[in-house]
């Protein structure tokens, strides 16, 4: 299922929201500066199109509130924002390697076929990668269970598409603009080279 | 998917999951419910409702009860099936429509043929369910649906026994093992298969590859290459435009809002693509500095044009180019 105009489109008016709360300020002059608001309010802007509903989200909402509350708060609404915040979400599944390898030496000593070693062996990939999954999709380590982080995953995916689309078209979209306001300038050869370094990875 | 799930039903019913067939019990069961959307979240629902049910009621929230529907009377949710569920709901109610849509009057009829046989077995099979089960998502899965059966008896058009007991009973399929223990995890193995299908849809590129390892590993490679697209398309932006409110005019100028996009580049190309860029972003980044001064006072003049030029798709470009003209010549360029 790929992401729909009408996400996109609520994605970008929640973007511009946030964005607008960093209007006032704009001494911001560093790029960083600039690259970290853009990217922090789209990613609240995403995580709240999902209104608390998905795990990942409110992950997501919880780890920007850390590196700017001030933003979360505006762009959230009022009581919603506060509950978000400030609930905790389950506590993180922590494995204590020396019990877990105990027992796994302890279960090796009875004799096993070679079947069932190759299904260990499946087993044991497929277990190191739901663990680099949930590394990967934020929240990941709060959910238990294999079909919850699955359908998290399903959902997580479309939003980073949404998001994907939208600032690639703005992109284009912005350097189209710059094509057009620059072309009769004398500073045009210097926007060109630069504009030749971005091809190969404007698609 | 569906044809090969209508095919299976017509020639063998016993051969349907066990997924599909608690699945088309609750439709059979409450036909006026929607069962998409009510099938998958009363499965989600049951695992989730242990974990969730905990911050929920923490945070007193009134969130749309997509995963606390254990606790919560059925009418409710009966009745607004939709509306609540935003974003998520929806889209996966599109998916789960194509899925269960067009096997729904079929498994009535092989449910009711079920029905007709063994219906001691069939009881003696929910005492073991009940009693054996230690866990607490099956308990909590029987008990739920036992509340929505009391609750539609009214409306559901079921004539044969069952009812009684109001479970929903699973049976275990020919050759294999009847313990409440395996069954249960034979759906949970089910639903797992199910959302990696869906995966396998989502990705691009993980047509080919079966085993849950390897496509594990797709999805892993693709959501951090999704991840570091963001990352530097955000950066992107920040140099492109010295302002952070921008958009406005720029998007709703182009085609942003009328067509719908398609994420383009696969795994692969955008690996090999990355390094590449984020070498040459950082290097860019002083030559696009220094030649952009010029343009801020441009920039901000520009602001004040109408967004509501987005819908004029084809006149802006033309609106544009005579008005940036106009800028131009007053800067005296």
């Amino acid at each position: 299922m790929q992401p729909t105009s009408s996400m996109n489109e609520e994605f970008l008016k929640k973007w511009q929201m946030g964005l607008q709360i960093f209007r006032p300020s704009i001494d911001n002059t560093s790029v960083h500066e600039r690259k970290k608001a853009i990217k922090l309010s789209a990613d609240v802007a995403m995580a709240s199109l999902r209104k608390g509903t998905t795990c990942w989200s409110r992950a997501l909402i919880e780890k920007t509130a850390t590196e700017d509350n001030f933003l979360v708060r505006q762009m959230l609404s009022g009581i919603k924002a506060e509950a978000l915040i400030n609930k905790k979400l389950p506590k993180k599944i922590v494995c204590h390697r020396k019990i877990v390898r105990r027992s796994k030496k302890i279960l090796r000593r009875k004799s096993k076929s070679a079947s069932e070693e190759a299904a260990a062996k499946a087993k044991r990939l497929v277990k190191r990668r739901t663990q680099g999954l949930r590394n990967v999709v934020p929240g990941g380590e709060l959910m238990s269970n294999d079909v919850l982080l699955l359908q998290e995953t399903l959902d997580y995916i479309v939003s980073l598409q949404t998001q994907v689309n939208v600032m690639r078209s703005i992109v284009d979209a912005a350097e189209a603009e710059i094509e057009r306001t620059v072309c009769c300038s004398e500073n045009a050869i210097v926007i060109r080279g630069w504009r030749d370094y971005s091809k190969p990875f404007c698609t | 998917m569906n044809g090969a799930i209508g095919g299976d039903l017509l020639l063998n019913c016993t051969d349907m999951s066990v997924l599909e067939r608690q699945r088309a019990h609750l439709k059979y069961f409450n036909p006026s419910f929607d069962s998409p959307l009510a099938g998958f979240f009363a499965d989600s629902s049951m695992i989730n409702g242990g974990e969730m049910d905990g911050f929920l009621a923490t945070a007193g929230l009134n969130l749309p009860m997509i995963y606390g529907e254990t606790t919560v009377e059925v009418d409710p949710r009966m009745s607004i099936p939709l509306e609540t569920t935003l974003g998520t709901g929806n889209f996966k109610k599109r998916k789960f429509d194509t899925v269960t849509k067009d096997c729904n009057e079929k498994k009535k009829m092989m449910n009711r043929e079920e029905v007709t046989e063994g219906e001691e077995e069939e009881k003696s099979k929910i005492t073991e369910l009940n009693n054996g089960s230690p866990k607490s998502i099956k308990k909590m899965k029987i008990k739920a649906k036992k509340e929505e059966n009391n609750c539609s008896n009214d409306s559901s058009k079921v004539t044969k026994e069952l009812e009684k007991t109001d479970y929903i009973h699973v049976r275990a399929r020919r050759g294999q093992a009847t313990d409440s223990h395996s069954i249960a995890e034979r759906v949970r193995r089910e639903k797992i298969s199910e959302r990696m299908k869906f995966l396998q849809d989502l990705v691009p590129g993980c047509d080919k590859i079966t085993g849950k390892a390897g496509m594990l590993d797709e999805i892993i490679n693709y959501v951090q290459s999704l991840q570091r697209q963001i990352e530097f398309l955000s950066m992107k932006l920040a140099v492109v435009n010295p302002r952070p409110d921008f958009d406005m005019d720029d998007i709703f100028a182009k085609e942003v809002v009328s067509t719908p996009m398609t994420v383009v580049p696969s795994p692969e190309m955008v690996h090999s693509g990355y390094s590449h860029e984020m070498v040459n972003s950082g290097y860019s980044n002083e030559m696009v500095n220094s030649g952009y001064v010029h343009f801020n006072p441009m920039q901000q003049v520009e602001t004040s044009s109408d967004p509501l030029s987005c819908f004029n798709n084809g006149q802006a470009p033309s609106m544009w180019d005579s008005h940036v003209q106009n800028l131009y010549g007053s800067l005296g360029v």
